[in-house]
């Protein structure tokens, strides 16, 4: 099952939604903000978009910081979900 | 760039959904037929209703035909009607249609992928062959993409795939097998070499090294690094870190044979 955050309203009813889906390009983690056709990764490493397109600028600053005061729900979540690559560390050389 | 959008819609089926969609609409055999002429031998065709169907093979047959798909919103293709079928194929290169087993996402969002620019980088459908283990996709552009079901890998604790369940959902951006929902970017990555250079090219500036590719598709493929028999995990460890900036031949070949792609792809993740 993926892990969805609630974005506040009105949000969800324009067609934002914020997830972490079960089979998702491993590295690096991060969230996928959609909305209708277009999608943006965000880095849960840094906190920062990781595609230059579609242009970050057209994602609400509301949803962008409901994203950014969860950070440490998303990490967990992702840890969670991706064990095999955790957000915050290195594997050691030799595991 | 994308194929012409062309509605067939007989006079009388007219259908609510695709208003908002940009796209030719045509009533008549003859608009039809001016149509052909116009999109220089490729274009996607929609066909919402049986009716539709119906007009355009009346207006298309003995024409010449190029690239044209079909996109058909009703069962068009009843299975008993097998002559039908085999022209429908005849005259297309591509026929997607709501019956042969392809499940369709919901027309609102199946008309924003059509009118969506880069559409041929959404699913709008797929179907499961279970006996060959494997799922048709097919891009906004018709393009069928097969994807083994052994792909949808289960998480530890996390649902497992149901392939008689399969839907394209999220505007097609997600591909859901039951309660296990799997990333349209992440099929399209894996197995579209263009999708993945496009992607590559869309990212930030951050890690584009050789060891930065060689961990990504480590991952994806659920490797660890102890998996590649005649290489230390220490010696692939230094190479994802960058410490060794441009792996010896020899070495690239042992790490391709174990991802599973040709050597010179790896440096492409």
């Amino acid at each position: 099952m993926p892990f969805t955050l609630n974005l506040p309203e009105p949000w969800p009813s324009r067609g934002w939604k914020a997830k972490i889906r079960d089979r998702e390009r491993l590295e690096p983690p991060h969230v996928t903000i959609l909305q209708k056709t277009r999608a943006w990764r965000f880095d849960l490493r840094s906190g920062k978009f990781l595609d230059k397109e579609p242009d970050p600028k057209e994602v609400p600053k509301e949803v962008v910081d409901e994203i950014r005061s969860n950070l440490t729900l998303l990490r967990r979540q992702w840890d969670g979900m991706f064990p095999e690559n955790p957000i915050s560390s290195e594997e050691p050389d030799d595991e | 760039m994308s194929e012409p959008l062309l509605v067939v819609e007989p006079r009388g089926h007219a259908t609510r959904e695709l208003v908002r969609l940009k796209a030719d609409r045509l009533r008549t055999e003859s608009e039809i037929r001016n149509a052909l002429q116009r999109s220089e031998r490729r274009a996607l065709w929609i066909a919402p209703s049986v009716a539709a169907v119906r007009l355009l093979l009346a207006a298309l047959v003995g024409r010449p035909k190029g690239d044209q798909r079909l996109l058909a919103l009703e069962p068009a293709l009843e299975p008993e009607n097998c002559a039908r079928h085999n022209l429908l194929h005849a005259i297309f290169r591509f026929v997607v249609s709501a019956d042969e087993g392809i499940r369709l996402l919901q027309i609102e969002e199946l008309a924003d992928v059509l009118g969506s620019p880069n559409r041929e980088d959404l699913f709008v459908g797929g179907a499961v062959v279970s006996d060959d283990a494997a799922a048709i996709l097919y891009r906004g552009n018709l393009e069928p993409l097969v994807v083994p079901l052994a792909w949808f890998r289960a998480r530890p604790d996390g649902p497992k795939p149901d392939p008689t369940d399969l839907a394209v959902i999220d505007a097609g951006q997600t591909v859901r097998l039951g309660e296990y929902e799997a990333a349209t970017d992440a099929i399209l990555y894996e197995f579209d070499d263009a999708y993945r250079r496009r992607a590559k090219k869309r990212e930030l500036e951050r890690d584009s090294s050789f060891g930065g590719a060689l961990r990504r598709l480590r991952l994806e493929k659920g490797l660890r690094r102890t998996d590649f028999h005649g290489l230390t995990p220490k010696e692939i460890a230094r190479i994802e870190r960058g410490e060794v900036k441009k792996p010896h031949p020899r070495t690239v070949a042992i790490l391709a044979k174990h991802l599973g792609v040709p050597a010179k792809q790896v440096s492409t993740y």
